[in-house]
């Protein structure tokens, strides 16, 4: 079982380019895409999930190109969209049903598989009621379970966490990781604690492009030895800004506790502290950005 | 002087929005071809069989009304997505917050929706221009007889149309499908207001004052005139009558005013529309025909239950989950047409089933002839806002990615919607057929199996096309009525007006449902960017 993506380029209308060679491979586990706003992120979602096409490159199923054959993928993959629509006079289960015979899956396998999920997002309850009237963390929890309405092995997620409370977020990201052993899933978030909990590899992306891709473990060694934490006065923050990435501060009782990442401490009295994947994440899309303008002044 | 400049914002912006759409350009073409057709006399105004000669105020006021007639149906369709775009793009739950009036939001619509009307309008006022000079039968231009009947005749119409569809968003139970069903036989009630009435101020399309002028004209320029007035389409020329000369409509001040009041009356919809506007709250919205597209109150216990989901500690092991059978996954195409016809028929009253059933029965139970032509055309005109949803509801509900996302759409789902849509016309339809099976009238019930995919098909390639129901529902219900209702030869797609031609119709619609099918698998499989 394995997610190839090579040279993966996609430009919409106006020369807008959404996705720039991006290079990829997975195999079962969580990857966890993490990258800003507008980096490309759902439009890599999109073209996996067959939706639209890439303008140059291709992704490949088990070997197989999923442009030329999106069925094949179509069949073994479970996508929740970052921004979707139900069927409001439809009860939640009658929604995964039809949705599940859409996948192919009826008769007593589709009602036995909906009401398991319905059971496993917590909505058994709430089952024969119309969706018009769920709150957007049940429209969501909707959209989880039919993305596991056919068993997929390659299940894509897109933003799941948005919309959900905090409970339902650790149940979520709980369900991913005992998911994960016989499949591939795609976490695409900008969420990093999501992606933290979660994720047995990480892919960052910024700019359409790959700007790092590896175990979590091999992201923080990369900024390991440069994180650190420095008590300046509040007047004193502005200038630290300027001068170096702050990743957080904190405000006490003996001024502002920031956290600085930085090659050398930043500044007398700075305290070498334990890195974490919002640092390594920060430092990736820092880099990134400097070499981006490095390259655009020559 | 505030309120104006919110009108104006709000029409602007709303304009900008929609002239920046590919539709509008769809909409744009459609005026040029309309222009195009009327300008080469394919549309026509005939009395008595002649025509006047090709003066300045003959052309001007028969593309006017040309203008009027087609664009008041039609534009109707075009621009009754004003309230709609700002609910779908929730802009409405913004402007909903500000101080905004109902009066000035609904009056900045009105004013957006008449503005795309007279860019059409525009449109046809150019092409008159160009019909005189290629006619070329009256060199001499009268800039005021040309453009007068756009200006007095057609702006004022398009005013009231673009305030008739504003109303007909602002009131709930006109805002869906009901509503688009309902502008068919309004307009045509609008068409024969002074007929009807007899008051001949009542004429919001100026139809009326138009033909009583050139029926007076006619009587006096053409020998053996009996009275007839049509605005038609031709295949053939048609002859001037050498002695029959028409000056364009007397715009005396009384005139002049009527049509004024036709104005006023179009900005005083909108406000009245102010009084059943939502203002974009959802617990104010009220389905009409679909019963429960506003979800009801949940019993005491779902309400526990759905307390329960959203109050219990959730973050245990997840439930388990049975591993799917390798068959589990290639279940029957039959589930997957029960699905699509189950999803089609959620949400109907219980009445619109009870009605379906009495002219299943009635068309069980009564002679043949009225069996297959009016209980058939009743029969098939019922269902109307079950098929528009055809091929449009991925789009309008945002399921398009989830649906788009699984395996052989064309094959499967794209097919059984269309087979469900031909259930629906069949079941509703199968008292006449099982009349002219016993009857043994086979023309009669491959009429009658043509007319049932025909309208599967036309949903389905209308909706996929279009990506909305209500140019199915207005097409539809036009060709219903001219055709099945009225026994139009040809358009009758019943094949009750057919006579010895049926077999010969019921291969025509065969043919255009395979047409209308290909097309919508085409649509459908760019739109899965497989093409």
């Amino acid at each position: 079982m394995q997610l190839q993506i090579e040279n993966l380029s996609k430009t919409y209308r106006g020369n807008v380019r959404a996705l720039r060679d991006f290079q990829l491979q997975m195999g079962p586990g969580v990857l966890g895409l993490l990258g800003p706003n507008g980096a490309g992120k759902s439009t890599l979602m999109r073209i996996l999930a067959t939706i639209t096409q890439p303008t140059a490159g291709r992704a490949l199923w088990n070997g197989a190109d999923i442009a030329r054959d999106p069925d094949a993928l179509r069949a073994v993959l479970g996508y929740l969209p970052q921004d979707f629509g139900v069927y409001p006079n439809l009860s939640a289960a009658e929604f995964l049903e039809y949705l599940a015979a859409v996948k192919g899956i009826g008769g007593a396998s589709a009602r036995k598989r909906v009401a398991e999920l319905l059971e496993l997002v917590n909505l058994a309850g709430v089952a024969r009621r119309p969706l018009g009237g769920f709150s957007g963390g049940m429209r969501q929890r909707v959209g989880i379970a039919q993305a596991l309405l056919n068993d997929p092995k390659l299940l894509i997620v897109d933003e799941p966490t948005a919309g959900l409370d905090p409970e339902e977020r650790v149940r979520f990201r709980n369900l991913l990781s005992e998911l994960s052993g016989e499949r591939i899933v795609l976490l695409s978030t900008h969420i990093v604690s999501d992606v933290e909990a979660v994720a047995t590899d990480i892919a960052l992306i910024a700019g359409g492009r790959l700007v790092a891709h590896g175990a979590p473990e091999a992201l923080l060694a990369r900024v390991n030895g440069k994180v650190w934490e420095v008590v300046v006065a509040s007047g004193e923050l502005p200038a630290l800004r300027q001068r170096h990435l702050v990743s957080n501060t904190a405000h006490r009782s003996d001024g502002v506790h920031a956290r600085v990442v930085a090659d050398t401490a930043p500044a007398p009295g700075a305290r070498a502290v334990e890195p974490s994947l919002e640092d390594a994440y920060l430092a990736a899309l820092a880099a990134h950005r400097d070499a981006d303008s490095t390259r655009i002044g020559a | 002087m505030r309120s104006l400049g919110v009108i104006y914002a709000i029409a602007r912006a709303d304009f900008l929005e929609r002239v920046r759409r590919y539709s509008y350009l769809v909409t744009l073409l459609f005026a040029v071809y309309l222009g195009y057709a009327a300008a080469t006399g394919r549309v026509m105004i005939r009395l008595g069989g002649y025509r006047g000669p090709y003066t300045s105020a003959w052309i001007g006021t028969m593309m006017a009304l040309v203008t009027t007639t087609f664009v008041s149906l039609v534009g109707f369709y075009i621009v009754k997505n004003a309230i709609d775009r700002d609910r779908q793009t929730r802009v409405g739950d913004i402007l909903a917050a500000t101080p905004l009036t109902k009066a000035s939001y609904l009056l900045g619509k009105v004013l957006s929706n008449f503005l795309v009307l007279a860019s059409i309008v525009v449109v046809l006022a150019l092409a008159a221009f160009a019909m005189q000079f290629f006619a070329a039968e009256d060199r001499t231009f009268h800039a005021w007889s040309l453009l007068s009947p756009f200006l007095l005749l057609t702006l004022p119409a398009m005013a009231i149309t673009a305030a008739m569809a504003l109303l007909f968003e602002a009131l709930p139970f006109l805002r869906g499908g009901f509503g688009n069903v309902l502008w068919f036989f309004l307009w045509s009630f609008g068409i024969a207001l002074p007929e009807v009435t007899k008051v001949r101020q009542l004429d919001p399309f100026g139809f009326w004052s138009v033909t009583q002028s050139m029926m007076a004209a006619a009587r006096a320029g053409i020998p053996g005139y009996k009275g007839d007035f049509e605005l038609t389409i031709v295949n053939q020329p048609v002859k001037v009558a050498p002695g029959f000369h028409w000056n364009g409509l007397d715009w005396t001040a009384t005139a002049l005013l009527l049509r004024l009041m036709w104005v006023a009356v179009a900005i005083a919809i909108p406000l009245c529309g102010a009084l059943f506007f939502d203002r974009f709250d959802p617990a104010r919205s009220r389905g009409f025909l679909r019963a429960k597209s506003q979800p009801k109150e949940p019993t005491a216990e779902e309400g526990a239950a759905q307390g329960r989901a959203q109050m219990l500690p959730r973050t245990a092991a997840p439930a388990h989950l049975t591993p799917l059978a390798s068959q589990a996954r290639h279940s029957s195409f039959i589930f997957l047409v029960a699905a699509e016809l189950r999803l089609a028929l959620t949400g109907s009253h219980w009445w619109w089933y009870a009605v379906a059933a009495g002219l299943l029965i009635a068309q069980l139970a009564a002679p043949l002839e009225v069996s297959r032509g009016p209980l058939l055309a009743a029969a098939w005109i019922w269902p109307v806002l079950i098929w528009s949803a055809l091929g449009t509801r991925e789009a309008r509900f945002g399921t398009s990615q989830l649906i788009f996302s699984c395996p052989r759409i064309l094959t499967r789902q794209l097919r059984a919607a269309w087979i469900a849509a031909a259930l629906v016309a069949a079941l509703t339809g199968l008292g006449a057929a099982i009349r002219m099976a016993i009857a043994g009238q086979r023309a009669g019930l491959l009429s009658w199996s043509a007319g049932v995919l025909f309208i599967a098909s036309l949903a389905l390639a209308l909706g996929v096309w279009s990506g909305t129901s209500k140019f199915f529902e207005g097409f539809y219900t036009t060709l219903w009525y001219v055709g099945p209702l009225n026994r139009v030869p040809g358009l009758d797609f019943t094949g009750s007006a057919g006579g010895h031609l049926t077999s010969r119709y019921a291969v025509v619609y065969f043919s255009i449902a395979a047409a209308l099918v290909a097309a919508a698998f085409f649509r459908r499989a760019r739109q899965l960017g497989r093409t």
